[in-house]
């Protein structure tokens, strides 16, 4: 029950879509133009990413592997289709934003990717369950995109504009950033967001790398052990010598203004 | 029937005012990952060009003669389309392998990956919108639109190449090296594509 | 205008006749198996025509290959070795990542001997961090150690010397290289898989790449005489012979102001390390003994967690 809390949680935290693995870039960008269609991409990749899980897993027995890809990507394509044809049919709206992005979950590499590494050789609950948690590491990746490029490119939060900004539009000097939901907006937030996770992940690292590497520095090849020590009585020897200089100088000395002999 | 000026002006549109990468997002896991090098991104957007001409106009032609007649287009497009870009990759990696074995050597590792970049199955996407016309236009502008795209795809990573290479020597922070600093730099890129809206 | 209808008339008639789900899903299910087949048949036919001989033992031995495509053994990537192997007669052994396990499973492939190779690791000649190596000009500009290099000498007093930007620890496929806090690079020995990265990425050629049972190696690579580098580093090789004298072997020798250990001869006692005033020859034996027991201790500690 541990593993599979693990294969859950591990799917929104270290190996969270986009920003953990590098995959799934293209919808990332092209669809996060505002907050509802950035999780309507999220939500219909997260079924097909479940469903395809389950099935792959449940057949991968009998699937030959010199063919599997082929036979990987056939199964995706169904739930594609099948995700496509529900949209057309009761989301038409969301299914004219996102185009042709939703044929293209077929060839999105996560789902790929999950299918090869992990529901080939796995369980169907371990599956399931990787599939559910990358689903929604990746819908989680999707909200923070396209909610900074719908906040800051739009000033609108789900398509309801954020009031007390409206009324500075228009205000000389004050615009929301429109570049940022079109294309090279898209690449500048990504960029940064990766930026940052790049930091924290780096953080971390250092850490334990700081730790690996001084455990190893500490142990540095011995050299002139003998040597050293000879330098250290040698230093101590000559202090002492020069103390002892000093207090000689100092011995017989001048008497102090107070007029008391010294000893 | 379309004067040249037309098709002129698709193949202008698809190759620089909506570049495929820059401007629809189409292909961006192999434009980060094959960049780094310009040799690889040649190698890598040749390749592309080649299975993106050929996949349009096959995909088309499947779609026209086949799907939509027997009105499974909206059913079976998705794993028509994908079964004949994977089969068309396997075919031409066969053909290379045996015609010409250093180009193989140079562009082989990259042929197995373009059967899953969304560029590819993106375009033959596109290329539906030419379906309500003559089956002999709608082929040629596919074609068109998959040797134009391919191009733009190829302009774009060595564009990118380049800027790349010399990125690597410049002291950034940390956290922005490698892919961050890569995509900041893709977004002035697609800033300048900008500048062809309004020319087609 | 083409179409393929005519032919299929009769399937058109039955898919009119029963819009039913059914009839829907029949006709797909023909239509993807009818395409699959062609494009099969098509792909079949293909790979027969246009087969190219290749050993299928290249398969095998790519197998045991770590497919870091690094370059080690000299060849442009894994699959090239594969080949090179299989096809050109290449030793079975030159896999530095994949050591001595990758060398036994090739060979097993291959049906010959494995050879010997031992591990080998790769070693820093230079102490010379910014305490002890004096620095006799600000350098402002890229922060590669290649780069400085061709800077009037490169930063430091020592133009044999480490210059401490870092190119190696870039270099590193593995991470085995870090940067100490002090300027000088530090070999984490356990990571390094000898495959010669740093080697070639240092301008000043300071790394070199030995067996592990060599212990003892010195540190420095100046070629200066002796009170030019007194004057350029605390722990620079003066030439002054001590090591010479001390060693019972014949096997370290001052040549070109540097002390060289001849490596036939050399029985790693250890008598040149405690003989050198300038403490610069490194005794690695201790340090490794230390690394292994850890390593250890650190898989015992792990079979257990992982037995539980």
């Amino acid at each position: 029950m541990a593993s599979l809390r693990r294969e859950f949680v591990k799917g929104f935290t270290s190996e969270i879509p986009i920003f953990g693995l590098f995959l799934g870039l293209c919808p990332t960008l092209a669809v996060t133009t505002n907050l509802s269609n950035g999780v309507g991409m999220g939500a219909a990749t997260l079924f097909v990413l479940v469903a395809s899980n389950v099935i792959i897993s449940a057949m991968r027995r009998w699937i030959p592997p010199k063919i599997r890809i082929p036979c990987f990507i056939v199964v995706i394509a169904t739930f594609v289709t099948i995700v496509k044809l529900t949209l057309a049919a009761f989301l038409p709206d969301l299914d004219e934003s996102l185009g042709i992005f939703v044929a293209l979950i077929v060839v999105n590499c996560i789902v790929l990717g999950r299918a090869e590494a992990f529901a080939s050789r796995t369980g169907v609950l371990p599956s399931l369950v990787d599939g559910l948690g990358m689903g929604i590491g990746f819908i989680l990746a999707l909200l923070l995109v396209s909610g900074v490029r719908e906040v800051l490119g739009a000033w609108s939060v789900w398509g309801l504009p954020i009031s007390q900004l409206k009324a500075a539009r228009g205000t000389p000097g004050v615009d929301p950033i429109e570049i940022l939901v079109q294309a090279p907006g898209a690449f500048l937030v990504l960029g940064f967001l990766l930026a940052a996770f790049a930091l924290v992940r780096s953080r971390r690292v250092a850490v334990s790398r700081t730790a690996d590497a001084r455990a190893a520095i500490a142990l540095e090849p011995e050299v002139g052990p003998a040597v050293a020590k000879r330098r250290k009585a040698e230093a101590a020897a000559k202090k002492k010598a020069a103390a002892e200089k000093q207090a000689q100088k100092k011995g017989p000395g001048l008497p102090t203004p107070g007029g008391e002999a010294p000893e | 029937m379309d004067t040249f000026i037309e098709y002129f002006r698709l193949f202008f549109s698809v190759a620089l005012v909506s570049n495929l990468v820059l401007a629809k997002f189409l292909g961006l896991c192999p434009f980060i990952g094959v960049t780094k090098k310009t040799s690889s991104a040649v190698g890598m957007g040749f390749a592309v060009i080649f299975v993106m001409a050929l996949a349009s106009v096959a995909t088309f032609a499947i779609y026209k003669l086949v799907l939509m007649p027997l009105g499974l287009e909206k059913a079976l497009n998705i794993v028509v389309f994908i079964l004949v870009i994977a089969s068309l990759v396997q075919f031409v990696e066969m053909v290379v392998q045996k015609v010409s074995p250093p180009l193989y050597r140079a562009l082989g590792i990259y042929l197995p990956l373009i059967t899953t970049n969304c560029a590819v199955l993106g375009v033959t996407q596109l290329n539906l919108a030419f379906r309500d016309g003559s089956f002999g236009a709608g082929l040629l502008k596919s074609a068109i639109q998959g040797v134009g795209g391919g191009l733009g795809f190829l302009l774009a990573m060595i564009l990118m190449s380049g800027m790349r290479e010399r990125l690597d020597t410049l002291p950034l922070p940390k956290a922005m090296k490698g892919v961050p600093i890569a995509f900041v730099t893709t977004a002035c890129l697609a800033l300048a594509f900008l500048g062809f809206t309004g020319m087609a | 205008m083409i179409s393929l209808a005519p032919p299929l008339m009769p399937v058109l008639a039955a898919a009119d006749a029963a819009p039913s789900p059914v009839g829907t899903v029949a006709l797909s299910i023909l239509v993807v198996g009818l395409l699959g087949a062609v494009f099969g048949i098509i792909l079949f036919v293909a790979s027969k025509k246009f087969a190219v001989k290749t050993d299928p033992r290249v398969e095998e031995v790519l197998g045991a290959l770590p497919g870091a495509n690094c370059g080690a053994c000299g060849l442009a990537g894994c699959p090239a070795y594969a080949e090179g192997v299989v096809l050109k007669g290449l030793a079975v052994n030159l896999c530095a990542p994949g050591g001595a396990k990758a060398a036994k499973m090739i060979a097993a492939v291959m049906g010959v001997e494995p050879g010997e190779s031992e591990r080998r690791v790769s070693v820093l000649r230079c102490r010379g961090s910014r305490a002890r190596a004096k620095e006799r000009m600000e350098y402002r500009g890229v922060a590669d150690c290649r780069a400085a290099a061709l800077v009037l000498g490169g930063p430091k007093a020592c133009t044999y010397g480490c210059l401490g930007l870092g190119t190696c620890v870039e270099a590193c496929p593995f991470g085995a290289i870090v940067m100490g806090a002090d300027g000088l690079p530090h070999v984490l020995e356990a990571r390094c898989t000898a495959c010669g990265r740093c080697v070639d990425a240092c301008p000043r050629h300071l790394y070199v790449l030995a067996p592990e049972k060599r212990t003892v190696h010195v540190l420095c690579s100046s070629r200066d005489p002796g009170r030019a580098t007194r004057a350029a580093c605390e722990v620079g090789c003066i030439a002054c012979k001590a090591c010479e004298r001390a060693c019972k072997f014949d096997a370290i020798h001052v040549v070109d102001n540097l002390a060289v250990i001849d490596e036939e001869k050399c029985k790693n006692c250890g008598a040149c390390v405690r003989a050198c005033p300038q403490a610069i020859i490194g005794d690695f034996r201790k340090m490794r003994k230390a690394l292994a027991a850890s390593a250890r201790s650190a898989t015992n500690a792990g079979g257990e967690a992982a037995a539980s």
